[in-house]
């Protein structure tokens, strides 16, 4: 990455949006996100954190501030940006690799060398036998990290994450969150991932950022040691950090 | 699937039963053979009709009114579909003449279409395929319209152009719909053609039918709408088939 350190990565700036005929569903946010950070967002639901993870996208336009990226320009859906629904909408009639390369066929024919990079994200992620399957034949957590490896495959700069792994059980949940972690510290990608779960939030976040009635009620930098095991999730600081965000989230001390 | 051969064999075994019945009763109540023909004397001249060749051309004819009214109705149903679920102001400007076009009777219109494209096949096939054109232009403008919201923004963060989207999410997510339209349009467009022929025509077993009518042959027009039952059995069963084929990879497989 070659994002200047002092200039943060993607600038949100007095970000208003509302939908027609409702009180603003984001209301005056100001939020940075550092270069290669893991950046989680948590909020009760209805908080307005999936509109500002679109605002971030692009996919939406704010009615008042500015949605900078680290070289002034806007923010733009694109391939530049990676983006994970919270479902893992992946196309059924395609089998698993052609879902993977997907963003890469919709810009051109897919060279020899995408099609090994695919196979090399799914092999990281243990679908190496999957790649020519179907994806209705595959379990939900199979089908969450086909749908993670088709939006890395174009190596982007900027990974949105909603929610993901919400419908995942905890064991595949935090399996998926490792690797989530391991393929974004590879390519040092700067990550934003939206979610309601607090533990998942500190487990992943460099920064967590509170959101609540669509303001951002904090954003905490999280001090744990840098490769997290999933066996922190016991320890006393993860659970500090915890409770400080749950106060948060329920307004206590906004 | 073990069950199915024995269901298969109780509904063969109900109709044995069924056209026993029919033999039965006509022997028994000494129903004249232009009132009712027992089943024996409707296969024998079922048998004749075809070992001497005579039903041969009109079953040629019936079928390829049916399949050219099909392909020319259905293409153009596939393609209205797709213009106004592409163009909201196609669709509004077009709308209210495709829906008047449908609820005039089309097979009112036949003695107009005979008076138009004179005698022969000409008038059956465009009757036919005015049929076929609307069940599949509904499926299709349906299917298209709701195509799961997550995709088609999946499909815009990726920069997808408007064609590609068409193409490669909108169509083949509607697959499913599209070709139930197409199983609906089949079965209409055998109606269409043998009215058709009713109507207009010297060949197909429309024509047939009122033939026998007016040499009160009661058995040979059993006969034709035997060889019609006999079309529209084996034309679904090919769109069924067709169905199975094309959409394997939607169907949830182990």
């Amino acid at each position: 990455m070659s994002a200047d350190r002092a200039m943060p990565f993607l600038n949100l700036e007095r970000v208003i949006y509302t939908y027609p005929g409702r009180p603003p569903i984001v209301d005056g946010v100001d939020w940075r996100l550092e270069a290669g950070g893991v950046h989680c967002l948590v909020g009760r639901s209805g908080c307005g954190k999936t509109t500002l993870l679109k605002l971030a996208a692009g996919l939406l336009a704010p009615q008042s501030g500015r949605v900078q990226l680290w070289d002034g320009t806007p923010a733009t859906p694109g391939p530049q940006l990676g983006y994970v629904f919270q479902a893992p909408t992946l196309l059924e009639w395609r089998r698993v690799i052609d879902n993977v390369l997907l963003p890469v066929s919709l810009q051109r024919r897919p060279l020899p060398e995408d099609i090994d990079r695919a196979q090399a994200l799914l092999a990281m992620l243990g679908l190496s036998d999957y790649a020519q399957r179907y994806p209705r034949q595959l379990s939900g957590g199979q089908q969450s990290r086909v749908a993670l490896a088709r939006a890395l495959i174009l190596e982007p700069a900027l990974l949105l994450l909603d929610e993901p792994f919400a419908a995942l059980d905890a064991i595949t949940r935090g399996e998926l969150q490792d690797d989530l972690m391991r393929l974004c510290r590879l390519r040092k990608t700067t990550v934003l991932f939206v979610t309601h779960d607090i533990s998942e939030a500190v487990y992943l976040g460099d920064r967590v950022a509170v959101m609540h009635q669509g303001r951002m009620a904090a954003d905490l930098p999280i001090d744990l040691p840098a490769p997290r095991t999933q066996s922190m999730r016991h320890g006393a600081a993860f659970n500090t950090y915890c409770a400080q965000v749950f106060e948060f989230m329920n307004g206590a001390r906004a | 699937m073990k069950p199915a051969i024995p269901f298969r064999l109780l509904s063969l075994a109900l109709l044995v039963l069924l056209v026993g019945a029919w033999e039965v009763t006509v022997r028994q109540a000494g129903i004249s053979a232009l009132v009712l023909p027992a089943p024996s004397a409707v296969a024998k001249t079922l048998w004749t009709s075809l070992a001497t060749g005579y039903l041969w051309p009109h079953i040629g004819a019936t079928l390829a009114e049916m399949l050219l009214g099909l392909a020319l109705g259905g293409a153009a149903g596939l393609a209205m579909g797709v213009a106004l679920a592409e163009s909201a102001l196609l669709d509004r400007v077009f709308k209210p003449y495709v829906i008047v076009s449908q609820v005039v009777p089309k097979l009112a219109l036949a003695p107009l279409f005979v008076l138009w494209f004179g005698f022969g096949m000409a008038p059956t096939i465009v009757m036919t395929a005015l049929i076929c054109f609307f069940p599949l232009m509904e499926n299709t403008l349906t299917s298209l319209r709701q195509v799961d919201p997550n995709r088609l923004q999946l499909f815009r963060m990726l920069g997808a152009s408007r064609a590609q989207t068409l193409l490669r999410l909108k169509l083949p997510a509607g697959l499913p719909g599209i070709l139930a339209g197409l199983r609906v349009a089949l079965v209409l467009a055998l109606v269409g053609a043998v009215v058709g022929e009713f109507i207009g025509a010297s060949r197909g077993l429309g024509a047939v039918i009122i033939a026998a009518q007016g040499m009160m042959d009661t058995p040979l027009m059993f006969a034709a709408l035997t060889a019609i039952a006999a079309i529209g059995l084996l034309g679904y069963q090919a769109t069924l088939m067709l169905e199975r084929r094309l959409l394997r990879p939607y169907a949830d497989q182990s």
